[in-house]
């Protein structure tokens, strides 16, 4: 499957991924703004004990526990890509996902709490992720995996 | 080889497909007491009208067909016979070289004197207890629900979108009360109560009253308080269900005995999911089907012995998750803090998260679970505890997985 992979010493923490995240996910015919709540970002940046970056970003990991942990079916790891994908028409909005991430990735959206902000590899696009294409540090690329 | 699997919940559904995945040519055969895969964490969204039958699976449509899994629907298993490895029940039964025991858990009605007699009392378990509440409800004026823990207020909470109060008796002087604490319970409860629903707390049903055609009319609590009801809710808990294993001589305690294998008493028997007592939520039942199915293609794997209750609650639009301890106990220390939309607390014994309770906002919460289970120090870290996440676990293998260690 394709992933992104992370190269934390890289990361300046310039947040052009979390901007190109935000941007690639908003809803058609709304004015983008950096400060609409509407308009989340599905990866983050976070700094340790020492103020180093660690990027955060979705893994659609092997074993995805946020499926796991849905009692819906919407969260569901796609055979063919292999990434975890979300549908918000089935979901129960019980944000066990949420619980179950072990990595603290997934979050209810800031607005409503009525559905899950989730990486879906810019799916829709079919091409790179805009994260990564967004990345001036090449922190962040696609790269094939088993 | 062949494989029956009793029950199509979360634990059962888990082990067929493990056991696809794992095995291309094995059979496999779900006998289920329901009519299709429904997911029972979402009744209350039936109740309610949210979501109609179709839309209560929690697999694809064509997951069955797909994966070669026979599913027999309405099949009531009356007795194992563990010697021939046979599944008996109405009408038939079924041999088995591996059998998967994932037939869950029911509604536990209390001793309450006129309860089993009594018409228009449902527990909330099964699709069918959801349909006779979403007709009965319509009708009725005076809902009563026992048992103000999930299931009692998921029922509320559904009755209310469909403009109907109820009234809820507690035993204990709180609600949720195995879920949060205090502080956190009377976020909900005043919540509940602007909508128009009652509390009554501290109090127990002693008996409930019917009229001439044997429906229920009024309960009468211990405190000798007569309150009128024409549906009543039974959500006292749950107790596993294995009355079908009486004469098999498989092994149970309060749920079925199973080793670390998730192995009963009787040979190439299993068991996963709620009726091993075990599993505290959904994803734990998962976890234990995929074990359990392991196993019995002979793929030895043992299951954790972490036992962690933890839930997530999510009603009026107010989130909450609460895993592990959220009262201290001697020698623990407490931290929390709180503003007009959060509420945080987290219980730490010398130094290690051994609960915590989030609410109003659980965005990217999802580590403090694995801070509890790989007993993280997190006062030692070099930043305040709010601020601990997993970057300060970071670790990412050769596939560009994260991992935690046991230790940091």
């Amino acid at each position: 499957m394709r992933r992104i992979i992370i190269d934390a010493d890289k990361c300046k923490a310039c947040k052009n991924c979390s901007v190109a995240c935000m941007r690639a996910h908003a809803p058609e015919g709304v004015t983008f703004s950096l400060s609409d709540p509407q308009f989340e970002s599905r990866n983050t940046i976070l700094q340790d004990g020492e103020k180093q970056y660690k990027p955060l970003f979705c893994r659609h990991c092997a074993k995805p526990s946020c499926a796991n942990a849905c009692v819906s079916g919407a969260l569901a790891k796609d055979p063919n890509t292999g990434h975890v994908l979300y549908n918000p028409d089935i979901c129960a909005k019980c944000f066990m996902c949420v619980m179950n991430c072990p990595f603290g990735v997934l979050k209810p959206d800031r607005l409503t709490n009525t559905y899950v902000v989730k990486c879906d590899f810019c799916a829709a696009d079919g091409s790179e992720p805009n994260c990564v294409a967004n990345c001036p540090s090449k922190a962040i690329y696609v790269k094939e995996v088993e | 080889m062949k494989h029956v699997i009793i029950g199509s919940g979360a634990a059962g559904i888990s082990a067929a497909k493990t056991l696809r995945e794992k095995s291309t040519q094995d059979e496999i055969i779900i006998l289920s007491a329901d009519e299709f895969v429904y997911s029972r964490c979402m009744l209350h969204q039936f109740i309610s009208g949210e979501r109609q039958t179709e839309v209560l699976s929690f697999i694809p449509d064509d997951f069955l067909e797909k994966n070669n899994i026979e599913f027999r629907p309405n099949i009531a298993v009356t007795g194992i016979d563990t010697v021939n490895q046979m599944v008996k029940f109405d009408g038939g039964s079924e041999s088995y070289d591996r059998l998967l025991i994932a037939t869950g858990a029911k509604s536990a009605f209390p001793q309450i004197v006129g309860l089993r007699d009594t018409k228009n009392v449902y527990g909330l378990r099964d699709l069918e207890d959801a349909r006779a509440i979403r007709d009965k409800a319509t009708q009725s004026n005076n809902i009563v629900i026992i048992g103000a823990g999930l299931v009692g207020l998921d029922a509320a909470y559904g009755l209310l979108e469909i403009g109907k109060t109820s009234t809820i008796i507690e035993m204990s002087n709180a609600i949720l009360s195995t879920n949060l604490d205090l502080h956190a319970a009377s976020t909900y409860h005043i919540k509940f109560e602007e909508a128009g629903c009652a509390f009554h707390l501290g109090m127990k049903v002693k008996r409930v009253l019917s009229n001439a055609s044997g429906e229920i009319e009024a309960i009468v609590t211990d405190h000798d308080e007569r309150i009128a009801c024409d549906l009543l809710i039974v959500a006292t808990g749950v107790h596993p269900t294995l009355d079908f294993l009486s004469d098999s001589g498989i092994k149970t305690n309060r749920g079925i005995t199973v080793n670390e294998y998730l192995a009963t008493s009787a040979p190439n028997v299993y068991a996963a999911g709620d009726v091993t007592g075990l599993s505290e939520s959904w994803p734990s039942a998962v976890q234990q089907g995929e074990i359990a199915a392991l196993n019995m293609l002979g793929i030895e794997t043992a299951h954790p012995d972490t036992f962690l209750p933890k839930n997530t609650i999510h009603f009026f639009g107010v989130p909450s998750l609460s895993i592990g301890q959220f009262i201290p106990e001697a020698g623990d220390t407490k931290d929390s803090r709180e503003d007009r939309m959060r509420y945080q607390k987290v219980i730490l014994r010398d130094g290690i998260p051994v609960g915590v309770i989030l609410q109003g906002d659980i965005s990217r919460s999802g580590f403090w679970q694995q801070l509890i289970l790989n007993k993280v120090d997190v006062t030692s870290m070099p930043k305040s505890i709010w601020k601990v996440s997993f970057a300060d676990s970071y670790h990412i293998d050769e596939n560009g997985e994260y991992y935690w260690t046991m230790s940091v």
